[in-house]
């Protein structure tokens, strides 16, 4: 059977308790969200609207077994956006309730080490944004980013940008999702955000950015290029959000 | 000059610090303030050597009235060109930095200036002024060898990490390269600052408001290659620095040639394969529970460049194998080739459900090209039963590398394919 849920985490929970429900062997369900559906013409299609309240019971239930860091990783494994994510999740579930309490580190297991990478990959990239998002100064003292992480992990970086750069007006744009978080000083809020245009930078910022990239070419030791090394430690995909490393801008050097 | 054309030679004259973490302290901020600093550290870039950037990593000044033969910034380089910032500078261009996230605080060391004592205060001044600005992040300041116990005490409440370079293996080789440092200028401050470390935190538990002295520990760094000492000397320092001084970290800066100098250099192996090595041996010291004599022995001084050092104790022990992932203490897992720590966390949790296979292993983490060789699960050998040391390496060595040059299919028929075919290679 193939169960479709709306492409939510809730709506994911609320799925699996009625697959949990339903029974049968593992290997006969698959979960997927509604939008990355590819119809099946041998197998019954079942669309399960979210519950509120099977998802909280779902929930509830982890946190109870597993405890709270297993749900984080589950949270953490939902915003991979992993097409079979619902699937892992399902397949995860059901093993790690044969083997109880501490059973998500158990790697050992090919359905619980799945879900893991799905977690490990999201926290690894979240980690590596809180260094690589670059801000800007416009002209009315906002701070600016952009960026388009593989992962939708907007939201784990906001609690560490709202503690480290707490006494500025900043903003994180991840255009690739076109959504941002507004922090004024006080508190954050997330929402749909379009591209942003030509951006009036404040009177300094170039002086800045011509600056970053002096100390960047500087601090290198020439006699030790290593591009390989450099690359693998900063993939390509991030690198036209460097300021350091974006080629259109280092014509106006 | 500007402060561009500063930071250009100013961060020139650093690069050859290795030093660039940015961990080991966790101290929040609030909205009235810049800055906090993160328990693991952040790296904000990699230069086009492939380090890692974290802090903004200047001197204070290179003009240095020292003339220490291995250092680029000695007094009788010529070429090299001397700057000096001033300390308003430095707080701008850190704040400004951070604001941009490019870093996550500020690494300053600089020449000494005029005397030891002059040139501390200056590097004392830069970081009041810098957390005078509300500035919370990270700093890691480098102690000047010989100035006064009580600037050091003094810059030690404003910084995270402090550090004092200790150059050189041995005292032999310091008075060789650096006739006008002496080795006990730069041993006493450490002492000095592991004492005040433990006073402060023993006052820090008793009030709730006492300030802090360097949380993040202190570090030191020396450079290899310069002279002819072994790799055991170099370790066998390291492991005393660690327990005696209590340091977070050594780190090892392979020595590149600057400028003509007359210097003694040892066998000439390639010298960054050794400075890893180093780190490796360095690594098994801190996370491994090795100490320095089972890496290294006095007969056979030197590690061993084709294989990692922890193969090399397992080549000299085989004694203590094959060993059962499935029944070994963790520590012991510590001690397998292929199996690095997080690995072993792995292990441990994952045998409590049952015991693990090699599929499984492999999966987990374990590097199965050299751990195989080395390990039984449940009793089963993995099938490579060889335990002779000498074959046993050989197999664990990389095969060689293809040449760079591939031939590419223009080069070899140039007449069938015309012109400059890049895509075309075999």
């Amino acid at each position: 059977m193939v169960y479709v849920y709306d492409g939510s985490l809730e709506g994911a929970f609320s799925a699996i308790y009625q697959m949990f429900h339903d029974k049968g062997d593992v290997n006969s369900h698959t979960l997927v969200a509604s939008e990355g559906l590819q119809y099946a013409i041998f197998e019954p299609v079942k669309t399960c609207e979210t519950q509120p309240e099977w998802s909280n019971k779902v929930v509830q239930s982890i946190l109870d077994t597993f405890g709270p860091e297993a749900f984080r990783r589950i949270g953490y494994a939902y915003l991979s956006e992993d097409a079979a994510f619902g699937t892992k999740l399902y397949r995860c579930l059901k093993r790690a309730y044969k083997l109880g309490e501490r059973a998500m580190e158990n790697l050992s297991d090919p359905d619980i080490l799945a879900l893991y990478k799905c977690y490990n990959a999201v926290a690894r990239e979240s980690h590596s944004m809180m260094g690589l998002i670059r801000f800007s100064e416009l002209n009315k003292g906002i701070y600016y980013a952009h960026f388009e992480p593989t992962y939708d992990l907007l939201g784990l970086v906001i609690p560490h940008f709202k503690a480290r750069l707490a006494d500025q007006i900043w903003v994180i744009h991840d255009t690739k999702r076109k959504k941002a978080a507004f922090y004024n000083k006080e508190t954050v809020h997330i929402s749909d955000l379009d591209d942003v245009g030509a951006l009036d930078f404040s009177s300094v910022e170039m002086d800045f950015q011509k600056m970053w990239r002096t100390y960047f070419d500087h601090i290198a030791i020439i006699e030790r290029k290593n591009p390989k090394l450099q690359q693998q430690k900063m993939p390509k995909k991030y690198w036209k959000f460097l300021t350091e490393k974006d080629l259109s801008k280092n014509l106006l050097k | 000059m500007t402060a561009n054309e500063k930071l250009s030679i100013l961060a020139d004259a650093a690069k050859y610090d290795v030093s660039c973490s940015s961990s080991g302290s966790a101290r929040s901020g609030d909205k009235t303030m810049l800055g906090n600093t993160a328990m693991p550290g952040i790296c904000h870039s990699y230069s086009d050597d492939g380090r890692c950037i974290s802090l903004l990593k200047i001197l204070f000044t290179n003009k240095c009235i020292y003339d220490c033969s291995y250092c680029i910034n000695r007094q009788s380089n010529a070429e090299m060109p001397r700057a000096e910032f001033t300390p308003d500078e430095v707080v701008d261009l850190t704040i400004g930095f951070y604001r941009r996230n490019y870093i996550e605080g500020l690494f300053l060391s600089s020449g000494v200036v005029r005397n030891p004592n002059y040139t501390m205060e200056l590097l004392l001044l830069v970081v009041k002024k810098l957390r005078a600005a509300r500035f919370n992040g990270y700093v890691h300041l480098k102690g000047i060898p010989g100035a006064d116990h009580m600037l050091i005490e003094e810059a030690g409440k404003y910084v995270d990490r402090m550090s004092i370079n200790i150059e050189l293996p041995t005292t032999q080789s310091l008075r060789l390269l650096a006739p006008e440092k002496k080795r006990l200028d730069m041993i006493a401050p450490m002492g000095f600052i592991k004492e005040k470390m433990s006073e402060y935190k023993a006052l820090g538990r008793q009030f709730k408001n006492a300030p802090t002295f360097v949380p993040a520990g202190q570090s030191t760094q020396l450079i290899v290659g310069a002279t002819a000492d072994p790799d055991y000397k170099i370790i066998k320092i390291s492991e005393a620095l660690y327990k005696r001084m209590a340091l977070k970290r050594v780190y090892y800066s392979s020595y590149v040639p600057v400028g003509r100098t007359a210097i003694t250099v040892g066998p000439s192996i390639d010298l960054l394969k050794r400075e890893h090595r180093i780190y490796q041996a360095d690594w098994l010291l801190r996370y491994y529970g090795f100490t320095a004599d089972e890496i290294l022995t006095p007969e056979s001084p030197n590690l061993d460049m084709d294989v990692d050092p922890k193969c090399q104790w397992a080549l000299r022990n085989l004694h203590l194998f094959p060993m059962d992932v499935n029944r070994v203490t963790f520590l012991e897992l510590l001690r397998i080739p292929g199996v690095g720590n997080v690995t072993a966390r792995r292990i441990m949790a994952a045998r409590r459900f049952g015991p693990l296979h090699f599929d499984a292993l492999k999966k987990m983490g374990v590097v199965m090209k050299r751990a195989k060789y080395f390990i039984t699960c449940s009793g089963k050998p993995f099938g490579a039963s060889d335990m002779d040391p000498f074959r046993l390496k050989q197999l664990m060595l990389d095969a060689p590398k293809p040449l760079n040059n591939q031939l590419s299919l223009y080069e070899l028929y140039p007449g069938q394919f015309g012109g400059n075919q890049n895509g075309l290679r075999i």
